[in-house]
């Protein structure tokens, strides 16, 4: 499974590396603001073109830059229906959480599970390189944290299927609980 | 079905939690807010950064050390095994289990604790089906929306409850004062007096919303005035002088008294007021233990805190003066005419009465100053301290009776609201109680 | 904790302490219990005399199948007439107590399990069908025997769209309950913990009884009315098979007592989990934040000095 994963995250990397180049730019539509002009998306001149990488039709990460803001969507793998439930929930849980995260949109892209949105001034707080390692990080820890809940659904599903159905001595006093 | 199942009420504060139904006239259920789960005591517990810890994984080796509990012997179950209230102390006095408090200062530290503290609460013992019910929490004052957010995402999201409304504890203390038979018109406007075991609050209430920049906390409280009953003992060496002992004298036999130096002359023109406590040591052993002086010298530190340390010099009459008169002066005339008491260590015998003449005199006393400088007369100004059978439990009291109401329902907010909007709905929540 | 109680823990610790108390108090309380069971627990006439009432949702159908008569074989002496409001009654007078502190505490777990035995009589007549038919069946030969059974399915719905049914042949008890999950994480996460039971005997404890998992109805109670089927596929139906192992003189009660917890206890590990996901999701989050705060620069304390030789320290 990881042997397409490692060029992938690579060219995840080398791909937002090369698109953070972000420049401080007032808008130019309304006076006196200033707006991520990917969200704005009132100025067609200083957007850039969007680039999907995508590792199959399930996995993909799309980069939408601009002058001085650029998001980033991710869809994660979701094999089956658990998968996607968990995907869901952990998903809304960060989304609840993302004033800490800075770079977290609220709402993820429409076809995606989640998105970010880094601006110049982000960009002007934090090292580029570091963000980037982030965002790597965050790819590969979210499938390992899916993957890991799925683990224990199933165990903790067997343990209880089993406590239910098996001879237990000690949880109920004196009387000997027993199934057969 | 015709039949609404009534509403669940839990109040859970930083000593003790107390649970019950709406309807009741006293909680279920009051025990210590304290988990012990698996693992050494104290430290971050759950909420600390970093990878889980080897034990919480779903891993087939035994988790933890540790004698007791066949729990952790089964696999990946670590996070079943774990108890909480006066069991918590129990197990926690033994090995292989640390005993966690997760709440702090009125707010909650660690959110994977009171989750779990929550689930047995629910399951074990008010035995509910959330679904089924609709649930009053309380929260302390300058509580920030956040946490709000975290209680509301908890409740909704893993126990599917069909509704929730968290309420202000000061608010609900006034609510629970509408039972005495002082009150003729129900208001929302009152300063409470919330004394427990850690800390004295002094809250001002305005229309059901709380001043939070006059909020004054004393550290005197529950467990100073045990501490000094406890000196008083061992200054006399006594046969007997543990903390528990103090404790008990304490709730016994103290109460306040109009004047201490009347009172020490009363106390020598009359030995009957020198009583004997009987204390079990256990072991069929029984000691008595004299109780004197300090029957009425201890609740007298709320009055006059030099007597027990330097640290805190103002009397409590004095911090309720100046918060009123913090607050915006035109809710000032009604924040005295409604000073409500809750919590156990405002149960003394007579401390509402010491208390209203403190305040009296000291409001009587400005206003005579005011009317020399000034010439006119002033209206006066009335001081009332609500005493009522339910302090004790008073803000548990107070949203068993706002959630017994036919309408209480209405103020909820329902799963069906929390799926569709978001947790940002329980930022704000409609005032029970209040005009309609 | 893994397993749901049998009893109600508030009327047990109430009844103790009150039994070894010596002053006696008023009591006026409203209890609830799991799927729509109130007590109310009062003394009306005297401090001494205790009321506890029960009202359950589906006492109508459990009257049908003989709770009555289960209910006064266990309470005998103490049963009174009903409580306006409420469906059974019984009296504990404290000056009347059984005279050893065994027989009170024995007392005190009985009506504890005042829920419980309500709920009993079903089951404890079709174990005695199941008995009875199995001594007729025992009177045929192999090829004679009656293939499937005839006898009545009794329905008990204890909770608004879920309920229990319950069938009883020569040589099986059938327990089959419905479910509904309204949320559709409840529902997926359901059906991992039911597929679970459904091959745990197969797996590992071959002794337990059978279940099986469907989403329209089991053909035992096909006929039976008010049985729906539900296309969405929230309604789920689960069916225990009991074999006359688990139903013998000494195992009926404990089966008994525990075939009933689990609905309960089932969607009480399924909020269990979801707790622990939550608590995972913490620890994630927390792990992100700490590698997003590596992003950022150290801010160094500069001392500054302005050219008068004064310092400063830049506030962050």
């Amino acid at each position: 499974m990881s042997q397409s994963l490692r060029p992938y995250l690579k060219c995840v990397r080398s791909s937002l590396t090369a698109a953070i180049s972000l420049s401080n730019f007032a808008s130019q539509t309304a006076e006196r603001h200033n707006a991520p002009e990917i969200e704005a998306g009132r100025t067609p001149e200083v957007i850039l073109n969007p680039l999907v990488i995508a590792r199959n039709e399930n996995e993909k990460v799309l980069i939408e830059t601009s002058i001085n803001s650029i998001r980033v969507s991710i869809k994660i793998k979701q094999a089956d229906e658990i998968e996607h439930i968990l995907v869901h929930k952990f998903m809304r849980f960060l989304t609840q959480r993302a004033e800490n995260f800075f770079i977290l949109r609220r709402k993820p892209v429409k076809g995606y599970d989640i998105s970010f949105l880094i601006t110049n001034f982000h960009t002007e707080a934090m090292l580029k390189h570091k963000l980037v390692d982030f965002i790597i990080h965050f790819m590969e820890e979210v499938d390992k944290e899916i993957s890991e809940m799925k683990l224990f659904l199933n165990a903790r599903a067997r343990f209880v299927a089993e406590a239910f159905l098996t001879p237990v001595s000690s949880f109920h006093g004196a009387a000997v609980l027993s199934w057969g | 079905m015709a039949y609404q199942t009534p509403a669940v009420v839990m109040d859970n504060g930083t000593g003790y939690s107390k649970l019950g139904f709406a309807g009741n006239d006293s909680p279920s259920f009051v025990f210590p807010t304290a988990i012990a789960t698996k693992g050494p005591a104290g430290g971050a517990g759950g909420s600390g950064s970093g990878r889980p810890a080897v034990a919480q994984k779903p891993s087939y080796l035994t988790g933890g050390a540790g004698p007791a509990g066949h729990l952790s012997a089964k696999r990946g179950t670590e996070d079943l095994d774990y108890f909480i209230g006066d069991e918590a102390i129990a197990m926690g006095s033994g090995p292989g289990y640390g005993i966690h408090y997760p709440i702090r200062h009125g707010q909650i530290d660690n959110w994977d604790h009171m989750e779990r503290f929550w689930q047995n609460s629910i399951f074990k013992y008010l035995r509910v089906e959330p679904e089924d019910h609709y649930f009053l929490l309380t929260e302390p004052p300058l509580n920030p929306p956040e946490a709000r957010e975290n209680t509301a995402e908890i409740m909704f999201e893993s126990f599917n409850c069909a509704g929730l409304y968290i309420a202000v504890q000061a608010v609900l203390a006034l609510a629970a004062s509408w039972t005495s038979s002082k009150v003729q018109d129900r208001s929302l406007t009152g300063t409470v007096i919330d004394s427990g075991d850690g800390v004295t609050h002094v809250i001002p209430v305005a229309e059901g919303y709380v001043v939070g920049s006059s909020i004054k906390s004393i550290p005197i409280a529950g467990r100073d005035i045990t501490y000094f009953v406890q000196s008083l003992l061992r200054d006399r060496n006594e046969p007997d002088s543990s903390l528990k002992t103090a404790e008990s004298i304490k709730e016994e036999f103290c109460y306040v008294c109009p004047d201490i130096v009347k009172e020490f002359t009363r106390f020598d023109k009359d030995p009957e007021r020198f009583q004997k406590y009987v204390v079990d040591q256990g072991a069929g052993k029984k000691v008595t233990v004299d109780v004197g002086y300090e029957r009425f010298l201890a609740p007298e530190i709320f009055f006059n805190p030099e007597i027990y340390s330097s640290d805190f010099l103002t009397p409590l009459p004095v911090v309720v003066d100046n918060v009123i008169q913090s607050a915006p002066i035109d809710v000032r005339r009604g924040l005295y005419k409604n000073i409500v008491l809750s919590g156990g260590s405002t149960l003394y015998k007579d401390f509402g009465r010491r208390l209203q003449r403190d305040i009296r005199h000291l409001v009587d006393a400005r206003i005579k100053r005011s009317e020399q400088k000034s010439g006119a007369k002033s209206g006066g100004l009335e001081v009332h301290v609500i005493t009522h059978k339910r302090q004790r439990h008073g803000p548990w009291f107070g949203g068993s009776l706002l959630g017994q109401t036919p309408e209480f329902r209405s103020y909820c907010h329902t799963k069906a609201e929390y799926d569709e909007i978001g947790p940002s709905i329980v930022r704000r929540f409609a005032l029970l109680g209040g005009p309609a | 904790m893994l397993l749901l109680e049998y009893h109600n823990l508030l009327i047990q610790t109430l009844l103790t302490e009150r039994f070894n108390s010596t002053t006696p108090t008023s009591i006026d309380q409203i209890i609830s219990d799991f799927d729509g069971v109130t007590f109310h627990v009062s003394t009306p006439e005297s401090k001494t005399k205790i009321l506890v009432s029960i009202s359950v949702k589906c006492f109508s159908d459990l009257v049908k199948y003989g709770a009555n008569d289960v209910l006064r074989r266990e309470y005998g002496p103490y049963v009174v007439e009903p409580e306006v409001g409420y469906d059974f009654s019984i009296v504990l007078d404290l000056e009347n107590l059984p005279a050893t502190q065994e027989e009170k505490d024995e007392l005190i777990r009985k009506v504890a399990l005042l829920r419980r035995n309500a709920m009993a009589a079903p089951f404890e007549r079709a174990i005695d069908t199941h008995h009875s038919l199995s001594t007729e069946a025992a009177k045929f030969t192999a090829e004679s025997a009656p293939e499937t059974s005839n006898s009545e399915v009794m329905a008990i719905h204890y909770r608004e769209e879920e309920a229990m049914y319950i069938q009883a042949s020569h040589d099986r008890v059938t327990v089959v309950f419905s479910t509904v999950f309204r949320e559709e994480t409840d529902r997926i996460f359901g059906k991992v913990f039911l597929s679970e039971f459904v091959d745990a005997r197969r797996r590992a404890i071959q002794n337990a009884p059978q279940v099986l998992y469907r989403n329209d109805p089991p053909l035992e109670i096909r006929n039976v009315p008010g049985v729906k089927t539900d296309e969405s596929g929230d309604l789920g139906y689960i069916t225990f098979v009991l074999f006359p192992r688990h139903l013998t003189r000494q195992r009926r009660e404990e089966s008994i007592s525990h075939i009933q917890t689990f609905r309960d206890y089932f969607h009480y590990h399924i909020k269990a989990a979801k707790a622990y996901m939550h608590s995972r999701m913490r620890r994630r989050v927390a792990d992100f934040l700490k590698v997003l705060n590596r992003a950022q620069p150290e801010q160094e304390e500069k001392e500054k000095k302005t050219v008068t030789g004064r310092t400063f320290t830049r506030a962050t």
